[in-house]
Parts: structure tokens; C-alpha cells; sequence
């Protein structure tokens, strides 16, 4: 197994080689006549944007070729040390959060190794409505079985900080009384059985600080949702297991579905409030990298482990949904870049955050590149500063299809891994996965200008100061109406047909290049709505079928059934409303 | 707020309290640079 100094090195490398060959050979293309300004300016975006898009693809390749170990382990052993599992709530659908713990406690119950995690649902709710909705079902959470004494509820009235700052309250106020915690978020469920190994692995390596998991995306029921629901399932474990080879113990922490060591946690991850306002300054919004780096820096090991299962999350039904939480994370990581000098950090810390911030820049980046290139068509004789290099036997198209091989090239890898693994046979066989495998790469293609419109307009908010706040998520609302989907997208479709129509009128030999990317922008009011729609209840058809799907997992079981018979009672536990109201205080 | 005890099936969560100093993310300046801040206060004498 190679390290992961050789790993980054050899990811590097292949992302600067093939990023500095293709920029040659676009201006190979674009300078024929000599090299101007303009020429110069578009091959470095084409450059710059090219590595990240070659970085992400060599840590999917890389994925491929490593082996899943599948770790072994004795479910009913019990850990040493205690563990607080925490759920962060904000203004959320109670019952299906409080149905989640309460599968999650029945599973540890089942284990017989529940009495070494206590359960605290930390509630941020501002909404006096959420919280006596939480109030009333809780006093359903704590008749769960062994729930005395283990099951807590607390609310802050004042949710400063927000996530991060939820989860610092209550370390400052209960950590010494555990050795770990487990972090969750609203929608998380996870297997009892992966519980206690997150725990008995905390347990067996003093130096670990942070174990992640890779969490499965479950329960979609759009066509947006389960294609993401596809995605994370089929594709992502890859993307993860490469990413892990490169980080090492410098891994990553995405927020949630993770453990840590408390006393690691307390004693390095105390956030300050960045000096100025937001959106660049104020409190740390996208805090879990922060984090990772801050135990990385203490000298404690934060690693993942993709092959851990019985680990999930609920994802965004429709684009808009997902657009409002991208917005969120675009903030939180443009902020990464205050951070990028941080005394003491790890270098591979520093590069995290800025693939952070790259994540987000380089839509805006396609669009320069977009707007440079229809520039550079209308106005064909620009002065010329360099002279022109030999001429390409490749081509533009060369070029271009070397792009989408870099995009497609992963994907295609993981389809062939999945006939030997044993992957395929879990989403139903070769045939479905091939028809899913092609149905995400055209469905994320048609996507990808709006996906890169709605980011260069969020990075853009950010760089003019505008703050994003914290809207909560808005879960099971999902489709979507036309005037909806148009009164979020409308500016999408004018810049589109803007786009276009210059294109045609003042150099239709370019108009080839620019219609694939504002044709999906104009009809993207459709795309949004018609993505927004599924088959609730239904059985979900083959395409874009997820093992969890095909064979739903113990603890998701066990969670539809308690919301089930929790809702059967719901008129009995409004009645509980006022007299629940009198033990919580807020 | 503080955890209320006569909740009817869950104790308080323990009071334990576990002290999480701030960290340092932004770099503070350096004398040369407060020397120059404080210098750049008086220039106007």
C-alpha cells in the first residue's frame, strides 16, 4: 500500500500534467493565428478549472484500484469507553427525527451494548411551534426501551454559533462525562452494529481523533433525489475509498455520521468568531473541515472508512432544495479562505480548504471561459502578443473529448469493478447499473450549466457580501410546480437565451460550443419541476435502483414502522401537548 | 438555559462541565506591523 505523501504526489502530478497539456493544446487551437491577451486569459482558466476537474477524477481512479476490505467484527462486544451520540436538530419534523433515534436506540437495545451510549438531542429550534412539537415527542422518545436516564433533551435559546456552536455547548457542559460522541445530523440513521465499532475503534487507537463514515443517501423518491441517491450509493464509495488513500490521517469530516474523542474535540476544535462580518467573516460556517484540520494539527489521527456500512442520510428531493444547501457550503468554503494561513495547520489542511474554495470558483471560472470564448468569436482579431505555436494534430475536438473522458472515465471504471465485486449484483445486475451509470452522466450533463449558473451566482453573492443565513431544510416537500420551478430560475433562462442569441446573431460558427450549454438553461424551469417528481410509496424502478433499495437495511426498516405507529397516534399526543410543555424548559 | 431534572423518563444531562479554549485561526500581528499602526495613530502630530 503506497503512503499518502506518494498518493498526493502521484495525483498531482497527473492533475498538473494533464492540466498544463491540455491548456496547451487549447491554445494550440485558439492561438493558430498567434497568441493575444484574451487567448492567454481563457487558456488559464482552462488550465486552472482542468486541474480540479483531473484531481477529482484521479481520486475516483484511484478508488477503483483499492481494495474494500471489509472490517470484521463482533457486534455484541461491548466498548470501554461511554459515548454520547448527538442530534443536532433546527426547526425539524420531529417524528421522523425522533423515529431515527429511536431505531437507532433499538438497534444498540438488540446489541445488548446500549448502555454504553447515551443519546442527547441538542435542539436549536427558534420556532415556538417546533419546539412543543419536539416536547410532546419526546415524551413518545423516552418510553423507547432502556431510554431512562440515557435519552436527554435540551434546547438553547439562543442558538449562537449555530451547529458548531450547539455541539460546544454541550461539551462545555457534559463532555468530561464521556469519552466520545458520536455527531449526527437531523437526518441521519445509522445501524446499532456500526455504532459500537465506531466506538470500539476509538477504543482499540488512542490516537484517533476522528473516525468518519461514508454515509448512504437513502429514502429519495424524485427523480433528482434518487439520481443522488444513485450517485452516493453506486458511485461515491470509489470517489471516498481514493480520497482516503490521499488524505491518510489527515481525512476528511463532513459535519455528520462521524465519531470523535471528546477530550481531542474540546481541547482543539473551541471555534473563534472570525474577525469582520459575514459572509467572509463571523462564525465559521462550513466548520467540520475546520475541524479535521484543528485535531490534524493537535497531532490526532482523522481518518474515514468507506468501508464501514449501516451508515445514512437523507439528501435533497429536488434542485432548488440542493441549490439552497450549496449555498450554504459555497459560503462556509469561500470562508475556508481566511484559513488558508492559519498558524500551525497541516499542509495537506491548507490544499483541503483550498479544494474547498476551487469546488465553488471554478463555476464561476467555466462561465469566464463561456463568456471569454464568445468574445473571442465576435471579436476574431484581437492584437497579438506571443507567436503561434506548431500546429495540433488533435484538434479542438481532441480536447474536448479528452474532457469527457475525464468526467466519464471514473464512472465507467466503477461500472467494470462493480461485474467483479459483487457492487452491480446490488443495485440488481450489470444491465441496471450500465442504464443508471449512463442515465446520472446524462442527467448530470443537462444539469451542469444550471448546477454552474446557480454556483457562479452564489459565489458571486459572497464576493458582494451578501449573507446567506441559515434557512432550515425544508424535508418531504419535494415536487415542485412549473411557476415554482420558474420563479427560481427564471434568471437562469435569460442569461441563457441572452447567451445564445448573441452567439447566433454575431458568430454562429461558435453557436456549435454554446448550445450545450444554454439550451439546458432555457429549459431549465422544466428540468427543475419534472426532476422535482417521483413515485412515492411505489416500488422504484430499476433505474437508478440503490443496494439500499434493493435490500433496505434493518434500521431503515425498523424506522418506517415506529413513524408509522407514531403517526397512528398523533391525535393522543397533541393532547400530551400542554402538560409535556411544563417540563421543558427553553 | 439549564436542563430541567423533573423530566418524567430522563435525568439531566450530566454536569460535566469540559472547558474548549478558542483556537487560533487568523494571524495576529506582528510588532513591526503594531509598531507601524501605532506610529501610523500619530502621524498626524
Amino acid at each position: 500500500m503506497m503512503g499518502p505523501i506518494l498518493v498526493r504526489g502521484l495525483a498531482l502530478l497527473t492533475a498538473a500534467g494533464s492540466s498544463l497539456w491540455g491548456g496547451y493544446l487549447f491554445l494550440q487551437y485558439t492561438g493558430a493565428d498567434g497568441i493575444s491577451v484574451l487567448d492567454l486569459v481563457r487558456v488559464s482558466l482552462v488550465a486552472l478549472s482542468g486541474f480540479w476537474l483531473v484531481w477529482g477524477a484521479t481520486a475516483a481512479v484511484l478508488g477503483v484500484f483499492t481494495p474494500a476490505r471489509r472490517p470484521q467484527f463482533d457486534p455484541r462486544a461491548k466498548p470501554r469507553g461511554l459515548t454520547a451520540i448527538l442530534v443536532p436538530i433546527y426547526n425539524e419534523d420531529p417524528v421522523t427525527v425522533f423515529a431515527r433515534i429511536a431505531a437507532m436506540n433499538r438497534s444498540l437495545v438488540a446489541l445488548g451494548i446500549e448502555d454504553r451510549f447515551h443519546i442527547a438531542v441538542l435542539s436549536d429550534s427558534n420556532s415556538l411551534e417546533a419546539a412543543t412539537e419536539e416536547a410532546v415527542w419526546f415524551e413518545q422518545l423516552v418510553r423507547e426501551p432502556a431510554s431512562a436516564g440515557r435519552i436527554f433533551y435540551r434546547r438553547r435559546e439562543n442558538n449562537v454559533g449555530k451547529k458548531a456552536g450547539n455541539i460546544e455547548d454541550f461539551i462545555s457542559r457534559s463532555g468530561a462525562a464521556y469519552d466520545y460522541a458520536l455527531i449526527l445530523d437531523a437526518d441521519s440513521l445509522m445501524e446499532g452494529e456500526t455504532i459500537g465499532e465506531l466506538a470500539r475503534r476509538m477504543d482499540g487507537d488512542p490516537g484517533l481523533g476522528l473516525l468518519q463514515t461514508v454515509p448512504r443517501v437513502i429514502n429519495a423518491q424524485t427523480l433528482f433525489g434518487r439520481t443522488m441517491q444513485f450517485s452516493a450509493g453506486y458511485l461515491s464509495p470509489a470517489f471516498a475509498r481514493g480520497a482516503s488513500l490521499m488524505q491518510g490521517g489527515e481525512g476528511p469530516y463532513w459535519g455528520h455520521n462521524a465519531i470523535v474523542r471528546v477530550s481531542a474535540f474540546a481541547a482543539n476544535c473551541g471555534l473563534p468568531v472570525l474577525s469582520g462580518k459575514p459572509p467572509l467573516g463571523g462564525h465559521i460556517l462550513s466548520h467540520d473541515y475546520v475541524e479535521a484540520a484543528l485535531l490534524s494539527r493537535g497531532g490526532w489521527t482523522v481518518a474515514v472508512d468507506p468501508a464501514l456500512e449501516g451508515s445514512f442520510e437523507e439528501g435533497p428531493e429536488n434542485l432548488i432544495e440542493y441549490a439552497k444547501r450549496d449555498r450554504r457550503w459555497c459560503q462556509g468554503n469561500l470562508q475556508h479562505w481566511r484559513l488558508l494561513g492559519a498558524p500551525g495547520l497541516k499542509w495537506w489542511s491548507r490544499f483541503t480548504f483550498m479544494q474547498g474554495v476551487m469546488a465553488y470558483v471554478a463555476s464561476p471560472f467555466w462561465l469566464l471561459l463561456l463568456a471569454t470564448s464568445i468574445v473571442a468569436a465576435v471579436f476574431p482579431r484581437q492584437p497579438i502578443v506571443l507567436p503561434a505555436l506548431p500546429q495540433a494534430q488533435t484538434g479542438i475536438w481532441g480536447l474536448a473529448l479528452a474532457v469527457a473522458l475525464v468526467l466519464v472515465l471514473p464512472k465507467v471504471l466503477i461500472l467494470l469493478r462493480g461485474m467483479v465485486d459483487g457492487q452491480n449484483r446490488r443495485v440488481g445486475g450489470t444491465f441496471p447499473a450500465l442504464l443508471s451509470v449512463g442515465g446520472e452522466i446524462v442527467f448530470s450533463t443537462i444539469l451542469a450549466p444550471v448546477m454552474l449558473l446557480l454556483q457562479s451566482r452564489a459565489v458571486l453573492q459572497v464576493l458582494l457580501g451578501i449573507d446567506g443565513g441559515w434557512p432550515a431544510t425544508q424535508r418531504g416537500q419535494s415536487r415542485l410546480t412549473l411557476r415554482e420551478a420558474w420563479a427560481a430560475s427564471w434568471w437562469i433562462v435569460l442569461t441563457g437565451a441572452v447567451a445564445l442569441g448573441l452567439t447566433t446573431t454575431l458568430a454562429p460558427a461558435a453557436a456549435v460550443w454554446v448550445v450545450p450549454a444554454t439550451l439546458p438553461a432555457i429549459l431549465s424551469p422544466l428540468l427543475i419541476a419534472a426532476s422535482s417528481h417521483g413515485r412515492a410509496g411505489a416500488r422504484q424502478p430499476l433505474l437508478f435502483r440503490t443496494p439500499t433499495e434493493q435490500c433496505r437495511s434493518p434500521v431503515m426498516e425498523e424506522h418506517a414502522a415506529i413513524v408509522e405507529q407514531w403517526t397512528q397516534r398523533t391525535v393522543a399526543a397533541g393532547q400530551a401537548t400542554g402538560k409535556i410543555g411544563l417540563h421543558v424548559h427553553a | 438555559m439549564k436542563y430541567d431534572g423533573n423530566l418524567p423518563h430522563a435525568s439531566a444531562l450530566p454536569d460535566a462541565p469540559l472547558h474548549m479554549p478558542k483556537q487560533q485561526l487568523e494571524r495576529r500581528r506582528s510588532l513591526f506591523q503594531a509598531l507601524r499602526n501605532a506610529i501610523t495613530t500619530f502621524s498626524w502630530l
